[in-house]
């Protein structure tokens, strides 16, 4: 009973598909510690992930219950509910008693990084929500280390939530560095089942919808156009995960104009921690990329680049516009050097492609959005192909220049913006950095 | 609308066809349809592309089974797209994916002029699944069929194909009479033990002529 309990607690899961015994399940409903509820509501609404748009729920004849029975098409990947399944929840959270955690971080803080972590927790210790508005390489991560700590040490239950597995999976081995002895979990599509009651959760933002009044925090990271232009769903998750009246710290490079003016508690850091500028995006034309590479032809600009790092032995990474495209540019580059690799995301190899990027086993990779953020490779160059292309948003294309002169030691990259007409998303990108740099320098 | 498979919003380019034709909807979009493979003509019997007789069909038909389906067509063959798309259909149980085949489907049933029998699926699967997949695609495309068979309860899934090569009496009759034509369909071909089961014991109890469609050639 007491792993179901430390399982469920703060849960919102599928009855029939939990890693229990029906049995145990059974008793503990019976017992009064479960409550149940329909998968969707009597108004016809997702009590998972709350979506009630007439698209995504709907119906169909059931064989289970033999009669007209409503479906949540949003969530399915995750198991799917129904008006015939059950959805389960404890009924009273665990709750935590403050307690020491041990912190094992001996890093430093830059004066801005200080002044940015000191805001936080004062806005914390207020219980007001606070957004961190920091540039690619400001070192946001480790300004919440100090915040986290007296959160955690408060007994207090938090979770990080993170648009992307990728991010997720750059992020947990550096906080269960720095937090030896709290249990983290770590949840992604497809992560492995954790055992026991996990005080701080590191998460993609979906799973935040198998969560109910869970957490007395949230860190949404990458919070960039959150929670407007981005999936409401996943905004109405983060309020839905949360315990009542518990406060949100968003994390962004880039921030929507809404979000900051949602959000009056707010840290800026214009300036990366090593103190050097931000690389500015340089323009350059290649007219007709997509006939050349219809041709089967890599345009001479482009190779000319991509041979000079080989050249030069410097890894890169090159953006493309379309999964497509890559599919496409992936032969004809591997002919320029074998060593250069395909990334986007039905990728199975993903992880380990950016491993042997890192540690130079591998010259250059191919990339989609995939890569744009929480990716950290010294020295690395960047080109976009098709920066003008309409999926290429300007905080994309910040994201993107923010790989590049991330560490002390080569801290001025190259960010080339390779374009067929210059957009007016390319032309925001680039005046945020130079702005970014002129207030980082005060 | 959006693309039922990957979510990206519809072209709804408005034409004189649409004012005059009720055209059928398009449920996925122009990229997902084209990850789509069809399966091109060649067996005369189970479909397979290639050969006017493919290598397992002509050891079928040295065995008791020799003539039980007269002919065949399976629609796509089972590629990557394909194994997602059936993946999200009859295992995360989106039932709203039966659209996305079915005029096709109805197409076929409908131009085999029989009547039309799909493959049941046995009581107790059927109701942890929630729906027939082969119904449901039916359903969708306003196709009438009649459920003559009804299934023992062993899962054909589970075993090896020497094992489904031997198994016997899947198929009881329900009862009904049967007509002299009919077109069996299934969601997919596999090594065709399951068309042949129901075809024979068809074939025994009255039927003249029994084909068959499914979506999938696995």
């Amino acid at each position: 009973m007491e792993a179901l309990q430390k399982f469920l607690s703060g849960r919102i899961w599928l009855r029939d598909f939990t890693p229990f015994p029906q049995e145990e399940i059974e008793n503990a409903i019976d017992a009064g510690f479960i409550a149940v509820q329909k998968g969707i509501t009597e108004d016809l609404k997702c009590a998972r992930c709350l979506e009630q748009s007439t698209e995504k729920i709907v119906s169909y004849n059931c064989a289970k219950c033999e009669a007209e029975c409503f479906y949540c098409r949003h969530c399915i990947r995750m198991g799917r509910v129904s008006s015939c399944t059950d959805l389960i929840t404890w009924k009273d959270p665990l709750s935590l008693t403050p307690h020491s955690h041990s912190f094992t971080w001996n890093g430093e803080l830059t004066n801005l990084q200080q002044l940015a972590s000191d805001e936080l927790s004062e806005s914390l210790r207020k219980n007001r929500s606070h957004l961190v508005y920091a540039v690619c390489g400001a070192g946001k991560t480790e300004l919440l280390f100090p915040p986290l700590h007296k959160a955690l040490s408060e007994g207090k239950r938090i979770c990080i939530a993170a648009p992307r597995t990728d991010v997720v999976l750059e992020l947990s081995p550096r906080l269960k560095a720095v937090f030896p002895d709290t249990t983290i979990h770590t949840l992604y599509g497809g992560s492995a089942l954790e055992e026991g009651f996990a005080q701080l959760v590191l998460a993609t933002t979906h799973q935040l919808y198998r969560f109910s009044q869970a957490f007395d925090l949230v860190v949404v990271d990458e919070a960039d156009a959150f929670p407007y232009s981005y999936d409401p769903a996943l905004a109405r998750a983060v309020i839905k995960s949360l315990k009542a009246d518990s406060p949100i710290i968003y994390v962004s490079a880039t921030p929507s104009r809404k979000l900051l003016k949602a959000i009056p508690n707010q840290s800026k850091i214009f300036r990366r921690f090593h103190g050097h500028a931000l690389p500015v995006p340089e323009y350059r034309s290649l007219w007709n990329y997509r006939k050349s590479f219809n041709a089967n032809k890599i345009p001479e600009k482009l190779a000319g680049w991509v041979k000079l790092r080989l050249e030069k032995n410097e890894p890169f990474m090159l953006f493309f516009p379309t999964i497509e495209m890559i599919r496409q540019a992936e032969p004809l580059f591997k002919w320029i050097d074998n060593g250069i690799e395909a990334v986007h995301s039905k990728d199975e190899d993903r992880k380990e492609k950016v491993m042997k990027l890192r540690n130079g086993e591998i010259r250059g990779v191919l990339t989609s959005t995939i890569l744009e953020r929480g990716v950290t490779i010294e020295n690395i160059q960047v080109g976009v192909v098709g920066a003008d292309e309409e999926v290429f948003s300007a905080s994309a294309l910040i994201q993107m220049a923010g790989r590049a002169g991330r560490s002390s030691a080569f801290p001025n990259g190259e960010v080339i913006f390779f374009h067929n007409g210059i957009s007016r998303q390319m032309d925001k990108a680039r005046d945020l950095i130079i702005s970014y740099n002129r207030e980082g320098r005060r | 609308m959006n693309c039922y498979l990957c979510d990206s919003q519809l072209d709804l380019k408005p034409s004189w066809r649409d004012l005059f034709f009720m055209d059928p909807e398009e449920t996925i979009c122009i990229t997902c349809r084209s990850g789509f493979e069809r399966n091109g003509s060649g067996c005369r019997i189970c479909g397979l592309a290639g050969a006017e007789l493919c290598s397992e069909c002509s050891y079928w038909e040295t065995t008791e089974f020799r003539g039980a389906i007269d002919s065949g067509k399976c629609l796509y063959i089972y590629n990557q797209a394909m194994k997602e798309y059936f993946h999200q259909f009859k295992f995360l149980q989106d039932v709203v994916l039966a659209e996305v085949f079915a005029d096709e489907l109805a197409k076929a049933v409908r131009k085999a002029g029989a009547v039309a029998v799909p493959i049941p699926m046995n009581g107790e699967k059927l109701r942890r699944r929630t729906f027939s997949q082969v119904d449901s695609m039916l359903d969708a495309g306003k196709v009438g069929y009649i459920h003559l068979l009804q299934k023992n309860e062993e899962v054909q899934g589970e075993k090896t194909k020497e094992e489904r090569m031997a198994t016997r009496g899947l198929f009881m009759l329900k009862g009904n009479p049967v007509p002299k034509n009919i077109v069996l369909v299934d969601d997919m071909y596999t090594t065709g033990t399951t068309l042949r089961l129901a075809a024979k014991l068809l074939k025994e109890s009255g039927a003249e002529t029994v084909s068959f469609i499914a979506l999938i050639r696995a």
